[in-house]
Parts: structure tokens; C-alpha cells; sequence
């Protein structure tokens, strides 16, 4: 408690007062956003002038109007599935810092994605599951083992801190599956293409996707304000929850539950993307400091506009056809976590 | 008196005896058990460089003509299979898998860490990302693979290195920021393939997973020239090495160079290892595995050559597995080595003392 309150008051004295920041913060997140969407549906292989957007947007263009068409039939679905799959990535990757009390944690790092990857080319090749809805399940069961198989290596080592450990074993689980994904996919090059996704993850034609795993993804993001106020007492230790009346083991459970939910349907409907939920959660954290209340619904913001921002920037890279969106968030986001590492190993040592 | 103090003597000469007796003993066992180990190894390198001739390949050629053939006693088909395909293919897996597993067990010598090893901090991927530019931005063939390749691996070193020193190299510190630097890596291999189209998926997936598809003769001469000149060096530098494990003050105390040694010691591992990886693409988990694995069998801390020959065997089997088994072949080879590597990596990180 006191470490808050201090907090708060060097906050107050330097900066200005936390709500005022969580205010401006707010406002110039939903400011990027904004253009980013807008951005997102502008640009690409075609350019689209931004009045005409708005316009097809608004339904003014007649029906044939072909850059209406391309805004409303191919651009709207793909930004708005970055937007709920970014969301549901940067709310992941916060939850996923705040159980395993890990700054390096994230849904990709951890090997959660990788499992619903693998689950999801095993349903696909072997089960011959076609639709998203079937995907969500079998990558529900796949990100829930990898979770479960990472805590359990992690827990068991005793060589190093546990904070690297847990990024070890994820590495190491997440090279085992994605490995499966590889020996499943890339017998034959037709194969290879059609699935290609699910060993990068890409938006590129997937925006019919989001009706489908649409319910899944509001259900995980729903159920994550809830967790603000528990995963705030967790943060005060373990000893100090349990004095504040929460049950620490079930908690920790539920909120690691709903995490994995979130980067399950993430997965389900664009493939493993690294990276996002890690930096998605720490600028959330940047703008509003450590409260969950706070962190939980900023990281969803920030983690949206971070994919629909990565997904734009794919779009531009030049050369020939677009990039996978999930190569650009993993060329972004790997120094972010080699700073991160650096950083955080001095002041453990 | 004086007869109890002899009697006393008596026991005490006998007992050293029998120390001395006893330490000589153990002495010959483990260079027997080393010469054991080794013969072995290399008994099994050669039966999978015979199977490799005969399982493998596009076209089924006679038994009889196996042998024959892969002394260029043939021509037409066999020729082309078993001397220009099989051959080099099943060289290839052997000497860079030995490549691999000196390599592997440099960085954990000199990282005193199992778990640091050429392909978990990510020089394999940087090697992989630069020979991938070089391919897409100056069109290299060749030798200029190579170079990439070995720039790639050791710009990656550098930086991991670099990003990891502060007045010395915490190990795990290391790791971690070597697997993040990898990642990295990896995203621009991903990242450039996906930018060449006249490249065949094929092809350009050897960067991203490494493949022995498509071995030819001057690799295995490569490979070969590398790793003796490689066994040379590491023999060398073996002493100085070991005598850095006792730490940097007594080390420094008992005239060993540390940082020349460090120095040294890095480049080398980083080199052998981007050597392979310029051949035959980033293949992981060969050069983690293998250092544990010659010193479990030999039972002693440091044991490079058996980890080349336990590299190479391992590479070799994998290689077969990877055209040959039921249901997943033919897979790049890379694509099967997590499977015995990654449940190694985690054996490794649960064990309670993490000792090479």
C-alpha cells in the first residue's frame, strides 16, 4: 500500500495528477486510433482518398462505386479484425504479466499461441475441422495445454530465476509445436501455402472470420474488467491478497484461464503474433502506472491500435504483395524485449 | 613403541599404495571408456553414412550397385544418386553435425551454462538472416552465401554479446537476450523470403528451418577443411579455457589471457557454427544437445570431440528420419531436430544444477 501512495505522490508533484494523465492518454490513444483506422482503410495496393472513405463508409457511394466496394467488402472486416484481435492480444499479454508476475511475459513468448497454432493445423489436417468456430475450440485446448505444460516446466526449475525460466520454457515449448506445425504443413507446397498462416500470423484475407469468433472474443474481453480489483491484490504479493480476502490460488487460475482464452480466439482467427500483447501491456502501463483497473482496458487499446498500426505498416513495406502482419510485430517487438531483458535481469542480479 | 610406529607406517605407505593404485585404475578406465565411446561414434557415423547411401534417395538403385557407384564406378542413374545426391548429402549431415556439436560445446564452456549454445542465442538465425540478404539484395551465389552467412553470424554474436555485457557476462542474461536478438532474426529471414518470389518456397524455407536438401561436393569440402582446422583450434584453445572456469582472478593469477581467450573462444563457436548454417541453413538444437550428451556418456566436464562425433551421429540419424519415416517424410531435417532438442532444452532447465 504505502509503495502506491508514493507513487502517487511523486506522480502528483512531477507529472500531473494520474486521472488527468489516464485522461490525455485516453484521449490521444482513441486520436491514433482513429487515424490508424482510418489509415488502414485508406491505404494499401490501392490508395483511397480519405474523403472517400468516410463517404463509403457513411453509405453515400452508390452501390458499384469501386473504392467503396473495396472499403466496405475487403479493408472494414480486415481493420476491425485487427482491431478485436489486437484487443484480445494486448488484455493477454497484461493478464499474462500480472499471474506470472513476469515483465517479459506475453501470449506469443509464453508458447500459448504456438499451442493453438499446433491444435489448430492438427484439427485442420488430421480432424478436418473447416470453420473458425471449430478452430476456436481446438485452439482453446491446444493454448490451454501449452499454458499449463510451461507453468508446470517452469515451476519445476530451480537453475535460474524464475522469470527466465518461464521465458525458456516457452521458447522450448513453443519450438516443439511450432515444429509440429512445420512437419504438418510443409509436406507439399500447396499445403504449405494454404496454412502458411498458421505459422506466421497474417490478416490477409480473414476478415470473414470475425462474425464467427466474434462471441468468444467479447465474452474474454468482458470477463477481463472484471479481474482489475484481484489482480490489483494480487500484485501486493501473495500474503497480502490472501489478508485482503482473495483466494490467491483460484484467482490467479481464473485470470491465467481467461488469458489464455483471449490468446486462444487471437489465434483462432489470424495465426501466432508475437509481441503485441508485451508491448501492448507495458504502454499501457507507461500511461496509467500499475493499476489493473486501469492497465487491463488501456492494454486492450494499446494492443489494438499496435496491430492495426503493424497491419498498415505490412501494407506499406515496399516490393511486391503484403507481408504477414505477424513478421512485422515480431521485427518490431523483438528489441522492445531485448530491452526489456536487459533491463530487467541487471536490476534482478 | 617404536614397532607400532612401523606398523602405523606400514598402513599408512599400504594405503597410499592403494590410493595410487586406485586413481590409476580409474585413470584407465576413463580412457578406456573413451576410447570405447569414441570407436563407437564413429562405427555408428559410418553405418549412417552406409544407410544413408542405401535408404535414401529419388531413385531405388540395386544393392549391388550401391557400393560401387558411390566409388564412381558407375554412371547414368546410380552415379547421379549415390556419388552426387546420397554422398555428399550423408557428409554433409556428418561433419556438420560435428561442426554443430563443437561448436555447442564451446559456447558452454565458455559460457558455463548448458543452455547457451549457438542456436538458443541466435547466431544460427543471424546466420541464416544474412545469408538470406545477401541472396535477396545482391543476387550472391556461392561463396558470397557463405560470407553472408558468417557476417550475419557475427554481427548476431557481437550485438548479444554486447547487449549482454555490463563489467561482465551473466549467462542467463545471455540467453535471454540472445533468444529475443534470434527471434529477431528469424522475423527478417521470414521477412525477406516473403519478399523474393522467383525463389521456390523450397528453397528459401532451408533459411528459416535448415535443410540438407540440395548437398553438393564443395559443401562437404567446406565443411570438411572447417572442421579440421575447427578440431585444431578447439584443441588448442581447451586449456586456457578450462583454466577459465576456476574464474577470472585465478585465471588471470595462473597467466591465462581471459579476454584474448574469451575472445577467441566466442569467435571460433561462432564461426563453426555459421559455417554449418551457410550450408545447410539454421538447423537447431543439434549443438545444445550434444555437449550434454558426450559428457554424460564420458563423465567428464569437458569432452568437445566426443560432442562433435555424438553431433554428428545425431545429425546423420536426423537426416534419415527426415526422408525416410512413415507418414511426415521427406521434411526438412531442421524441422524434426526440435523434437528430440526441445524436451532436451527443457530436461536441461529443470535439472537442479545446471552444470556442462
Amino acid at each position: 500500500m504505502t509503495t502506491s501512495h508514493t507513487r502517487g505522490n511523486s506522480h502528483g508533484a512531477t507529472r500531473r495528477s494520474p486521472i488527468a494523465w489516464r485522461g490525455l492518454g485516453l484521449l490521444a490513444l482513441v486520436v491514433v486510433l482513429a487515424a490508424t483506422v482510418l489509415a488502414g482503410l485508406a491505404l494499401g495496393a490501392r490508395e483511397i482518398a480519405p474523403g472517400t472513405v468516410v463517404a463509403a463508409l457513411l453509405g453515400e457511394l452508390p452501390a458499384d462505386h469501386y473504392d467503396g466496394l473495396v472499403v466496405v467488402t475487403e479493408r472494414l472486416p480486415r481493420v476491425l479484425l485487427g482491431l478485436l484481435v489486437g484487443a484480445c492480444l494486448g488484455a493477454s499479454g497484461a493478464i499474462m504479466q500480472a499471474v506470472t508476475r513476469n515483465p517479459l511475459a506475453d501470449p506469443g513468448i509464453l508458447g500459448v499461441e504456438a499451442g493453438a497454432a499446433a491444435a489448430v493445423v492438427i484439427g485442420i489436417v488430421i480432424v478436418g475441422v473447416h470453420e473458425p468456430r471449430g478452430y476456436f475450440w481446438f485452439a482453446l485446448a491446444g493454448a490451454g495445454v501449452a499454458a499449463i505444460a510451461v507453468a508446470l516446466i517452469s515451476r519445476a526449475t530451480t537453475s535460474a530465476s524464475r522469470e527466465i525460466s518461464l521465458v525458456i520454457a516457452g521458447a522450448a515449448v513453443a519450438a516443439l509445436l511450432m515444429s509440429l506445425v512445420t512437419l504438418l504443413t510443409v509436406r507439399d507446397e500447396a499445403v504449405y501455402s494454404s496454412l502458411r498462416s498458421w505459422s506466421v500470423g497474417s490478416l490477409v484475407g480473414r476478415g470473414s472470420v470475425i462474425g464467427e469468433l466474434l462471441p468468444f472474443a467479447v465474452a474474454g474481453l468482458l470477463l477481463v474488467l472484471t479481474l482489475g480489483r484481484s489482480l490489483d491484490a494480487l500484485a501486493l504479493g501473495d500474503d497480502v491478497a490472501a489478508g485482503l480476502g482473495v483466494r490467491v490460488g483460484r484467482t490467479r487460475l481464473w485470470a491465467a484461464g481467461i488469458g489464455v482464452l483471449l490468446a486462444a480466439t487471437a489465434t483462432a482467427a489470424v495465426g501466432p503474433v508475437a509481441f503485441v500483447g508485451l508491448v501492448a501491456a507495458h504502454l499501457a502501463r507507461l500511461i496509467v502506472g500499475t493499476e489493473h483497473r486501469w492497465v487491463l482496458p488501456y492494454s486492450m487499446l494499446t494492443g489494438a491500435l499496435l496491430l492495426t498500426a503493424a497491419d498498415v505498416a505490412a501494407r506499406l513495406v515496399p516490393g511486391r504483395g503484403e507481408l504477414e502482419v505477424g513478421i512485422m510485430t515480431a521485427v518490431v517487438g523483438t528489441p522492445f524485449f531485448v530491452y526489456l531483458a536487459r533491463r530487467r535481469v541487471r536490476s534482478s542480479s | 613403541m617404536t614397532v607400532h610406529t612401523e606398523h602405523t607406517g606400514h598402513i599408512q605407505r599400504d594405503a597410499i599404495r592403494a590410493t595410487a593404485a586406485r586413481i590409476r585404475a580409474r585413470a584407465r578406465t576413463t580412457r578406456r571408456r573413451h576410447a570405447i565411446v569414441i570407436c563407437g561414434f564413429l562405427l555408428i557415423a559410418l553405418g549412417l553414412l552406409v544407410a544413408q547411401l542405401y535408404l535414401t534417395g529419388d531413385a531405388l538403385i540395386p544393392a549391388r550397385d550401391v557400393v560401387p557407384a558411390a566409388l564412381g564406378q558407375r554412371d547414368g542413374l546410380a552415379d547421379y544418386v549415390v556419388r552426387r545426391t546420397n554422398l555428399p548429402r550423408g557428409l554433409t549431415a556428418l561433419l556438420g553435425g560435428a561442426l554443430f556439436g563443437l561448436s555447442g560445446a564451446l559456447a558452454q564452456r565458455l559460457f558455463g551454462n548448458p543452455l547457451a549454445t549457438p542456436d538458443i542465442i541466435g547466431i544460427s538465425s543471424g546466420a541464416g538472416a544474412g545469408a538470406m540478404i545477401v541472396i535477396a539484395g545482391f543476387g550472391a551465389t556461392g561463396i558470397g552465401v557463405q560470407g553472408g552467412a558468417m557476417l550475419g553470424a557475427l554481427a548476431v554474436s557481437l550485438i548479444v554479446y554486447g547487449l549482454s555485457w555490463r563489467g561482465g557476462v551473466q549467462s542467463y542474461r545471455l540467453i535471454l537476450i540472445g533468444i529475443g536478438v534470434g527471434a529477431c532474426a528469424s522475423a527478417i529471414v521470414t521477412f525477406v523470403v516473403t519478399r523474393l518470389d522467383e525463389v521456390s518456397t523450397q528453397r528459401a524455407m532451408r533459411w528459416l528451418i535448415g535443410s540438407l536438401n540440395g548437398a553438393n561436393q564443395s559443401g562437404v569440402a567446406l565443411l570438411g577443411a572447417t572442421l579440421v582446422i575447427g578440431l585444431a583450434l578447439v584443441v588448442m584453445i581447451r586449456r586456457p579455457l578450462s583454466d577459465l572456469a576456476l574464474g577470472d582472478e585465478l585465471a588471470v593469477g595462473i597467466g591465462v589471457r581471459v579476454p584474448i581467450v574469451r575472445l577467441a573462444a566466442l569467435l571460433l563457436a561462432t564461426l563453426l557454427a555459421a559455417v554449418v548454417t551457410s550450408v545447410t541453413g539454421p538447423i537447431a538444437f543439434v549443438a545444445l544437445v550434444a555437449g550434454p550428451i558426450a559428457t554424460r556418456l564420458l563423465r567428464v566436464p569437458d569432452a568437445p570431440i566426443v560432442a562433435a562425433l555424438v553431433g554428428a551421429t545425431l545429425l546423420g540419424a536426423t537426416d534419415i528420419a527426415a526422408q525416410t519415416l512413415p507418414l511426415i517424410s521427406p521434411v526438412p531435417t531442421g524441422a524434426i531436430t526440435a523434437l528430440f532438442g526441445a524436451p532436451v532444452l527443457i530436461a536441461l532447465l529443470v535439472r537442479k544444477k545446471a552444470t556442462v
